[in-house]
């Protein structure tokens, strides 16, 4: 994520660090999302060795043979690991207490076109981050600076407390200057980017790229 | 100070707020239900986003959502809808999720999670509150809405959204204007600024005196029709008088400038204490909000700038503004057309300042920031210094500076260049009437209607009059620096104090006597760190905490020093609240000694003594004693005159350590707090010092924090913490007894240790 200096030899390290960690990478043939009330659920088939840490989660199903249990959970939580990157991959699977079951590697690769969709829509309920359109007007008094602005959902206004450090600018590969805005109150915005936006809007902004 | 500049009642408009709310939250849901006019209401809170969002790629309308409380059921309005209800008789359990960008309140209801709302992030706080409230409502039926005041709203007046934890719109009710503040830390200097007025008056009416004499010079002596006439003690009388008014005029200056320079280097300091003291008051919540470089820049530069305000902006401000006035009454007795000419460009160049000076602000604050980024950074990398050089990064951070001195260059080059390009513009405009004037008075010259001399005199006072108004087409960029300033400081001047002193606090001594009473505490609204702590601490106890790492054990320990406030519940201090106490006083009665230790720039005696320094030098080398420090000091070349801190000895882990045991015990406090304090000790050392300590603190409380059990071994009692509660309480063989949560500790750290050899 930051940027670091690439160069460093790290691969006879990586080797041994993946023989010690286990990580549990859920796909279509592991496991199942289930719906209730809205909320996800999971059922997975874990490997016996972890299974001591769910212990009342586990089907009481002694059927389950060999080195495999089933783990079933009534509430599953979602996050990134790389928000900003990889807004669709690397995504954890946690329950209530934030214990891990396991990771997602791609959402689209791993799950078929309706499940990944669910997810997807799951996780962009958590991260919610409306998408700016334009910008009607901002305003700096007193060090706080307030905006108005037209999403995707309509027209709303937000203050950044200190512009240069709410404002997180990210410069894409072909020159697209993306923003990821964070209010006063923790909400996320997005410009995806700034360069693309309309002559006015880029001016009202412009100072403080 | 403080007190007395703030403009308004925060208390008292914060109440109002929450009644405000109340009212018009209530009146929404009559209008959507009139049948509920009739029922109890215990809460109303807003949400504002849909249950669920259309798909991944776009968002749905935000609603404008209503949950109400009554005694009974919960009922969720959605636009004006009646959406669900729940009854509470069948709701289990109450819980808020905070995602990235929204948040989630749920209840259980028949073993089955319900959505109540979801909302965006500025309701997160006030969610968190309500479904505590709600929990605790369902137990003891009773419901405080006291968080209301602090509730995200707009403003009345304005429609500007308020800052968290605020109910006031720094727009509408802070109108008097950062002049006015200024004046109030100048008054007391008031005398001497009026001096100064006086004297500026004197010395522009003195300087008016030059060019009238400049008249008489050309048109009686030098240009005279009649040379013959001219008496030469005359002419050397008007060079000489030309002499003594400007030797008169600089030194009025001098007595101005003086006055001028003490006035402002008090204002200054007095600034500086303001906002010193208002930081140290601040607690360590706030200020934890804030850098260190953002923090320093604040009282070292910013008062800077308003002290150069204060000495040369204003007064040159006073001074050309009174220039402008007699030189312009003077023109307009003598000629007003003419007058009117040299001054017709001013409206414009002052209608074209208001343009510019927008733009111009937010150049030069973005200068600011990215100087307070280049600050902290260097902050950031001077403190890391070790890390960095361990890891060999000198090159990454070199880089990581170099970018940000670019930025700060760009951003300064930007800024000035913007200002440069605009300003001979200006200062052109201005003077564009001189040309009117040289047109006009060549003509009279030549018709005769106007001498030499009078010509001199006239353009004289033209330029004097072009002096001011080119000055004040530099003040926009000067007023722009110091609002800059004065708007941080302010703001930090401003800021309330949320941890305060009672009116008439007590001071009293404290036994030692400890009781956590119900108390709960979290950071932030939505997660609960310590929930329904209950303990009581008799005088002398020595009470270990043990628990898992991020448990609660440091916040608990900040609580009872009242760094924090608790937020339910209560901590007395022989059965006195622990708000009720002075803070000073308070303190002053508790030695702490902190994991990370922090030793202050001077010597070795300075820092132990820093808590009394009215001790005695035998107490001072009785606390190193005790702590087990005197030896390694008298092993340092320099005792206890050894210079410490960031130049000095560099002094190991332990030693540090000691030094702040010795610097704790010196305080002679009655209740003793050890946070990891004897963690950087070997065993032997650290038994030694115990050993000591036990018997120093008998009849004193002690509260100790070790991941290293054997720490704990002389502790009269032992909790354990768990998920925010006390979990397990008693001595320690009473805990092994039980296996639980302790006696696992305990095997798992004898595991560990059985790495030693084993006898054969």
């Amino acid at each position: 994520m930051s940027a670091r200096p690439s160069s460093r030899p790290t691969e006879s390290t990586a080797q041994t660090l993946t023989d010690i960690v286990s990580v549990t990478y859920l796909n279509r043939d592991n496991c199942s999302f289930t719906e209730k009330n809205g909320f996800l659920g999971l059922r997975a088939t874990i490997d016996k060795r972890e299974a001591s840490l769910w212990e009342q989660h586990l089907t009481t199903d002694e059927a389950a043979v060999g080195e495999k249990q089933e783990l079933v959970l009534d509430r599953i939580f979602l996050s990134r690991a790389f928000p900003f990157e990889k807004p669709f991959e690397y995504i954890s699977v946690f329950d209530k207490n934030k214990r891990e079951i396991g990771f997602i590697r791609s959402l689209a690769e791993d799950f078929d076109e309706t499940v990944c969709a669910r997810l997807m829509r799951e996780l962009e309920e958590a991260y919610y981050c409306p998408v700016i359109q334009r910008i009607l007007s901002v305003k700096t008094q007193r060090g706080i600076s307030y905006w108005q602005v037209q999403c995707d959902f309509g027209e709303t206004t937000f203050s950044l407390r200190d512009v240069y450090v709410d404002m997180r600018k990210i410069e894409g590969p072909n020159g697209e200057l993306r923003l990821l805005i964070t209010d006063v109150y923790g909400n996320r915005y997005e410009i995806p980017n700034a360069n693309a936006l309309d002559r006015q809007s880029y001016r009202r902004i412009e100072l403080f790229l | 100070m403080d007190r007395q500049n703030a403009l308004f009642d925060s208390a008292q408009l914060a109440a109002e707020h929450k009644e405000q709310i109340k009212r018009s939250r209530r009146e929404r849901l009559l209008t959507i239900d009139p049948d509920c006019a009739t029922e109890d209401i215990v809460a109303l809170f807003v949400f504002d986003l849909p249950d669920r969002e259309a798909d991944a790629a776009s968002h749905a309308p935000r609603v404008n959502g209503l949950a109400v409380v009554f005694p009974d059921r919960i009922a969720v309005y959605v636009d004006g809808k009646s959406v669900r209800s729940f009854s509470l008789k069948e709701v289990t359990d109450f819980r808020v999720h905070v995602a990235v960008g929204s948040v989630t309140a749920e209840c259980t209801v028949n073993g089955e999670t319900q959505l109540i709302c979801r909302a965006t992030k500025q309701h997160a706080n006030e969610l968190g509150a309500v479904i505590k409230q709600l929990t605790a409502y369902r137990k003891s039926g009773v419901y405080c809405d006291d968080y209301l005041q602090h509730v995200a709203c707009y403003c009345e007046h304005c429609g500007r959204p308020f800052l968290p934890g605020s109910a006031i719109c720094p727009f509408c009710t802070k109108k008097a204007g950062v002049i006015k503040r200024l004046w109030e830390i100048a008054r007391p200097f008031k005398w001497h600024l009026l001096t100064a007025v006086l004297l500026f008056f004197c010395i522009t009416l003195v300087n008016l005196i030059t060019p009238s004499l400049n008249r008489v010079l050309v048109d009686e002596y030098i240009n005279t029709p009649t040379p013959e006439t001219v008496s030469v003690s005359g002419f050397i009388g008007v060079i000489v008088s030309m002499a003594v008014v400007q030797l008169f005029s600089h030194a009025l200056s001098v007595l101005r400038n003086r006055a001028l320079i003490r006035s402002s280097n008090h204002v200054v300091v007095s600034l500086r204490e303001l906002v010193f003291a208002k930081i140290q008051a601040m607690s360590i919540g706030r200020i934890a909000q804030r850098t260190a470089g953002s923090l320093m820049q604040r009282v070292t530069n910013d008062t800077v700038v308003i002290r150069d305000f204060i000495t040369n902006v204003l007064p040159e401000f006073v001074q050309e503004v009174l220039v402008l006035l007699f030189i312009s009454v003077y023109l307009f007795v003598y000629d007003w057309r003419l007058a009117l000419l040299i001054l017709l460009p001013t409206p414009f160049v002052i209608a074209s300042f208001r343009f510019v000076r927008k733009r111009l602000r937010l150049l030069w604050r973005r200068r600011w920031n990215v100087g307070v980024r280049a600050n902290s950074i260097l902050h950031d990398i001077f403190s890391g210094i070790r890390v960095v050089k361990a890891f060999g990064m000198e090159d990454y951070e070199s880089n990581r500076f170099d970018v940000v001195s670019a930025d700060y260059r760009d951003a300064s080059i930007k800024a000035s260049n913007h200002w440069q390009t605009i300003h001979p513009i200006l200062h052109f405009m201005i003077g564009i009437g001189e040309f009117f004037l040289l047109f006009y008075v060549g003509n009279r010259i030549l018709d005769g209607t106007m001498t030499l001399g009078q010509m001199a005199q006239f353009s004289t006072y033209v330029s004097m009059l072009y002096t001011p108004l080119r000055w004040l087409s530099m003040l926009p960029q000067r007023l722009v620096d110091f609002g800059t300033s004065a708007t941080k400081l302010f703001e930090i001047i401003d800021e309330t104090i949320d941890i305060d002193d009672k009116p008439n606090a007590k001071t009293t001594p404290i036994r030692g006597t400890v009781d956590f009473n119900n108390v709960s505490f979290g950071y932030d609204n939505t997660t609960d760190v310590l929930n329904g702590i209950n303990l009581h601490v008799e005088p002398g106890e020595m009470i270990g905490i043990v628990g898992r790492s991020g448990v609660g054990k440091t916040t608990l320990i900040n609580l009872l020093m009242r760094l924090y406030d608790v937020e339910g519940g209560s901590i007395c201090i022989d059965g006195i609240d622990l708000r009720d106490f002075s803070q000073e006083s308070l303190r002053s009665q508790i030695g702490v000694v902190l994991q990370e230790t922090f030793l202050f720039a001077g010597t070795v005696y300075d820092n132990i003594a820093y808590a009394k320094p009215t001790a005695t030098r035998d107490e001072v080398l009785n606390a190193a004693k005790v702590a087990g420090a005197h030896e390694f000091i008298m092993r340092l070349p320099d005792a206890y005159n050894t210079q410490i801190g960031e130049k000095g000895y560099t002094l190991s882990g332990g030693e540090r350590q000691r030094i702040s045991i010795a610097r704790a015990l010196l305080h002679d406090p009655r209740i003793l707090i050890l946070d990891e304090a004897t963690a950087a000790l070997d065993t032997v050392t650290e038994r030694q010092i115990q050993n000591a300590l036990q018997k120093l603190m008998q009849n004193r409380t002690t509260f100790a924090i070790a991941h290293r059990l054997s720490t704990l071994r002389n502790a009269t009692r032992l909790i354990v913490l768990d998920k925010g509660v006390i979990a397990e309480v008693g001595p320690h063989e009473e805990l092994l007894r039980k296996k639980g949560i302790y006696y696992n500790l305990v095997i798992a750290q004898r595991q560990m240790s059985n790495m030693a050899p084993k006898k054969t």
